[in-house]
């Protein structure tokens, strides 16, 4: 650990210098350094120092990467893999049978086979379709019923049985029903998506409508804010946070529900693709299945995290 | 005095029933604040300060009496009845700027206009390197510097600050006092002022109001002879400095 004393001292020299000093300046991985180096050799217009300028800057910003937060999680999912390569490929059957598992080169091989078929993409484009829909609607209903609990006492006991008595019961468990009472599949699919997504969304966005501190209310009020401004300007944006985390748990609600409605109602979807892959005994496609799901899930709670970040920089 | 700001309090009762039995935090209050005053009240923690000062500022109905503001009944809280809480109440999604312009933009004043109001009370407090700052990136005492100028940009009437300096260093309070004092020299809006430090009232105000903690009854009303600018080691060692300090500390501690 360089002392920092040191540091300005080289500084000090180069600055007086006011040339490039190639062994003092690869010292250096500040920002300093660097807006030194640009306001010394602004006089300078040869090439190679330029050159010479960039590789330095280069090597501050590896040297900066935390290299163990790449190469660890690389690693372990190269072991990972290998291993599951060995057990499938040695037939291992202890306590768990993996004589039928594919091994990651069939489902490698599965990948290409499919990844160039038409149906593939239909499915991945019907997914992402319904999950689009279904979470849009969820967060409309989500938030509106969550702001509507957190203002009225009386809304929030109407309200409040309902969810409590509908969000335990599992996707699977409403396909009949919501089969029997949509007039097409595919409404009924995206209606028990939407019972996957808005339960976390609306109990979110209540907490946060419910945790606004009363003098911030207090004092927008006293600044002149009738009750809609307050509303708009005070509770939504310090509910922000809540919301967006009822969001993304929604987000994994959504996906797990939709895949049930998908498997059951047989309709297109990567669902559909996956379970008619067991059907038809093309086990490397039932894992392409699997991990095309996980890729789209967390994606899309991904950019949700992500539209978070950008929307509200003020709550990190 | 002015003709505007005027406060009148009239057998105010503030307190809540609680199944059936009432149990009063203040009861009976009455007390005239005229306008452009600068009036503390000082009272031992209970007594009801804060609910006073919330109920002055219109946020907590009373159950009975008045309390008039230039003759007219408080019923909500308004653009005038400035509030300065003892909490930092900063919308922390704003930056320092944007939250000062909050009260002119909600009464429908522009975007440049409001931004010209705001740098002009921010550079009164003294924050204007800051002024685009979010709040968590500030200390304690801008964090309060900030809120004054937000609850002057409204231009109030009244302005009610509820031990706005209890939570700082001696040396924030000291500079935020003459920011005060500077604020209501230029600004003369009535400033009712809830601390529960004898000696920041009695460099500040022109009345102190003791209150009681049996239900809020006002001790006694001293008071501060000594004209402005003042000064606060003059003040404190002066005789009449001293004589009432005693008197006020007595009658806290009665």
């Amino acid at each position: 650990m360089r002392r920092p004393g040191l540091r300005a001292a080289r500084m000090r020299v180069f600055r007086s210098r006011g040339e490039y000093m190639s062994d003092t300046m690869s010292d250096c991985t500040n920002q300093e350094g660097t807006r030194v180096m640009s306001k010394a050799a602004r006089g300078d217009h040869d090439s190679s120092q330029r050159m010479a300028r960039r590789l330095v800057r280069l090597k501050a910003r590896v040297a900066e990467i935390h290299w163990q937060a790449i190469i660890i999680p690389i690693l372990s999912l190269v072991a990972g893999v290998g291993a599951w390569q060995w057990l499938t490929q040695s037939h291992v059957q202890f306590i768990l049978d993996f004589s039928n598992i594919p091994t990651p080169v069939d489902v490698f091989a599965a990948l290409r086979a499919v990844i160039v078929t038409h149906v593939f993409w239909r499915d991945i484009f019907w997914s992402m379709y319904r999950i689009l829909m279904a979470f849009g609607l969820a967060t409309l209903v989500g938030v509106l019923a969550g702001i509507a609990m957190g203002y009225s006492a009386i809304l929030r006991l109407l309200i409040a049985p309902y969810i409590e008595m509908m969000r335990p019961i599992p996707a699977i468990a409403w396909v009949p029903m919501a089969i029997l009472i949509w007039p097409t599949t595919e409404e009924s699919i995206i209606f028990i998506t939407f019972l996957g997504a808005v339960f976390p969304i609306v109990l979110n966005t209540w907490d946060g409508v419910r945790r606004v501190p009363h003098e911030l209310v207090k004092a927008a009020r006293s600044l002149g804010a009738n009750r809609v401004n307050v509303l708009f300007h005070v509770v939504v944006p310090y509910a922000i946070p809540n919301i967006t985390l009822g969001m993304a748990l929604g987000m994994g609600g959504a996906w797990f529900a939709l895949l049930a409605g998908e498997m059951i109602s047989g309709r297109f979807g990567v669902g559909y693709f996956t379970w008619e892959s067991y059907q038809l005994i093309q086990y490397g496609n039932i894992i392409v299945g699997m991990l095309t799901i996980g890729l789209l899930s967390s994606v899309s709670t991904g950019s949700i995290y992500y539209l978070k970040r950008k929307m509200i920089p003020w709550a990190e | 005095m002015r003709n505007i700001g005027n406060v009148e309090i009239q057998q105010l009762t503030l307190g809540f029933k609680n199944f059936g039995a009432v149990k009063a935090i203040v009861e009976d209050f009455s007390l005239k604040f005229d306008g452009g005053s600068f009036t503390s009240i000082i009272g031992s923690s209970g007594c009801g300060k804060s609910t006073l000062i919330n109920a002055i500022g219109g946020h907590y109905k009373p159950m009975a009496g008045h309390i008039l503001l230039d003759g007219c009944e408080i019923k909500d809280p308004t653009a005038d009845l400035g509030i300065v809480f003892q909490q930092h109440t900063l919308f922390p999604w704003k930056t320092v700027r944007e939250n000062v312009r909050f009260g002119p933009m909600q009464r429908g004043v522009a975007k440049g206009e409001a931004n010209r109001i705001a740098d002009k009370f921010i550079e009164m407090v003294g924050l204007s390197s800051y002024a685009s700052y979010y709040p968590k990136m500030l200390s304690g005492g801008m964090q309060h510097r900030a809120e004054i100028a937000r609850a002057l940009a409204n231009a109030p009437a009244v302005l009610l600050m509820d031990e706005p300096f209890g939570a700082l260093d001696a040396q924030m309070r000291a500079t935020l006092q003459m920011s005060l004092m500077e604020i209501w020299r230029e600004t003369k809006v009535t400033i009712i002022f809830v601390t529960h430090d004898v000696e920041e009232a009695m460099f500040l105000s022109q009345k102190i109001v003791v209150m009681s903690r049996d239900r809020g009854r006002i001790r006694e009303v001293f008071t501060v002879d000594e004209p402005f600018p003042r000064n606060k080691e003059q003040l404190f060692t002066s005789h009449y400095g001293r004589a009432l300090k005693e008197k006020c500390l007595g009658s806290l501690a009665a």
